[in-house]
């Protein structure tokens, strides 16, 4: 990669950035959250907080779930990140099977925090078949919810589990 | 977040190289999760021009154990050492420490190096710029502390001078009980720091221009146990209001060694020395594991709204104490 460049694999596609400070660049400053949303349209992910606090905007880097609002776009340079608008079947557009979960479990309210909730619980199931009550609840302590979601959460992601047989 | 540059470094020497050619306007950026809030609230007089990114460093995350006890590399994610088979079985309290700290996603990002250095959670300190303008204080160079006349519940019970602001590293607690110490790489060289001498009342020992690259753990006492608590108002994210870490040695029924460390009530992390000799040939019964959680919190000077944070500590240390002598069995 050039010295001045920047190249991203968001949900499978390659992206390429000028550093720089110019219109269209990504300047050293801006972190993830921000070049998803404002340079790449993925306004699925969500800023709460900006602070590291609320986990809305939640993203898998490298397929581990990280905060983009803490994340400087410039150190995510070769390394692939995966957004909520990642999850569908890029050909078919069905749902992942989490995603779907959530809907027919009515997991959200205002569902501003979901798309971050989501991508931990992809992590998860990604990283164990088959997680206790309490794995499930660790996991998403970093998801704030004001509308109390939670309870529905919890029964999404067992329905998720379910699906999987 | 206002601008600055941005560098990749390979190695240790190249980011030592950097923070010395940019004395004052430079910053290690590893997680980042502190560095990003510190600069998103502007809160310092001084903004770095550079941050030098060591998080791409090769073989700065390693976990090793010999004779001479367990190094971390400052690299390490704290998700890696609260998950780590070794720390867990063998270093109890150092991976309770570490999977308490924050959020899983937060974990899955800071590193060990970077939760010994972050900066104080003090409100005063991290008054965001953006809104009326950063607080000076004592911390920042210029004017007094703004805790002792105002909001102090969280600030220190003991040990504050010219600055009040308790240390928020969960494993600088977990450290002590250990008797740990941080390696350190300067432009004069190396040193070891041990925990006990890494905090001061206005920052830490880090000198301009020096990183933290190791945490060490000597060997531990034959037989010992250890127990971690960590008191918040909301079990994740939060800072400590309180946090103890204990380790204890108990022979034939009587105690052999006792370390009591207490996180949150002064500047760094505090040994109970005066509890913990008063433990030692002793058997630890009810009333002799009360008598050393109340010499653990004597001589407590609490400011005028934490007075509560001495009594949570003399719980905390009690339950922890109880549970690890409960241990040994």
């Amino acid at each position: 990669m050039k010295e001045n460049g920047l190249l991203l694999m968001v949900n499978g596609q390659s992206y390429e950035f000028k550093i720089g400070t110019g219109p269209g660049e990504v300047s050293p400053s801006h972190t993830l959250a921000r070049t998803l949303r404002e340079d790449l349209g993925l306004t699925g992910t969500k800023v709460g907080c900006n602070k590291g606090e609320c986990g809305a905007c939640t993203v898998l880097l490298e397929g581990t779930p990280v905060l983009s609002c803490l994340t400087l776009t410039v150190e995510c340079n070769g390394k692939r990140v995966t957004t909520i608008e990642g999850l569908e079947d890029p050909e078919t557009g069905e749902l992942d099977p989490v995603q779907q979960s959530f809907l027919e479990s009515g997991a959200f309210q205002c569902g501003f925090c979901t798309p971050g909730m989501i991508m931990t619980v992809k992590a998860l199931l990604g990283d164990m078949p088959a997680p206790t009550e309490l794995e499930i609840k660790e996991a998403l302590s970093g998801h704030y919810c004001r509308c109390i979601s939670h309870y529905h959460v919890l029964d999404a992601v067992g329905r998720a589990i379910g699906k999987r047989g | 977040m206002k601008p600055f540059r941005h560098i990749n470094v390979p190695g240790v020497a190249e980011a030592v190289d950097y923070l010395n050619k940019f004395p004052g306007s430079s910053r290690l950026i590893a997680g980042g999760t502190d560095l990003l809030g510190v600069l998103k609230d502007d809160i310092l007089p001084a903004y770095p021009e550079l941050l030098i990114n060591i998080k791409a460093i090769p073989g700065l995350d390693y976990l090793r154990e010999d004779e001479n006890g367990l190094s971390i590399g400052a690299l390490v994610k704290l998700a890696f050492l609260a998950r780590s088979p070794l720390v867990r079985e063998k270093y109890k309290v150092l991976a309770d420490a570490a999977r308490s700290v924050g959020t899983p996603q937060l974990r899955n990002m800071a590193t060990v190096g970077g939760n010994l250095g972050q900066e104080t959670r003090c409100w005063y300190y991290r008054y965001p710029h953006g809104i009326g303008g950063r607080i000076q204080c004592q911390r920042k160079g210029s004017g007094p502390c703004l805790a002792v006349g105002g909001d102090n519940r969280y600030h220190v019970i003991m040990g504050g001078k010219g600055c009040f602001a308790a240390c928020p590293s969960d494993l600088a607690t977990a450290l002590a009980a250990l008797e740990g110490s941080i390696k350190t790489e300067g432009a004069g060289g190396g040193r070891i720091i041990s925990i006990g001498e890494f905090f001061h009342p206005l920052g830490n020992a880090l000198k301009a221009g020096e990183m933290i690259v190791e945490l060490q753990v000597p060997p531990l006492p034959a037989g010992s146990r250890q127990h971690w608590l960590k008191y918040t108002l909301r079990e994740p994210v939060d800072f400590a209001v309180v946090s103890v870490a204990v380790l204890t040695v108990l022979e034939a029924g009587i105690c052999r060694e006792a370390r009591i460390a207490l996180g949150a009530v002064a500047p760094g992390p505090l040994r109970a020395l005066q509890a913990e000799q008063f433990l030692k040939g002793k058997e630890p019964i009810p009333e002799v594991l009360q008598e050393a959680a109340v010499l653990a919190v004597q001589g407590a000077k609490p400011l005028s709204k934490n007075g509560y944070k001495v009594e949570i500590a003399r719980v905390l240390v009690l339950r922890a104490l109880e549970a690890s002598f409960a241990g040994h069995k």
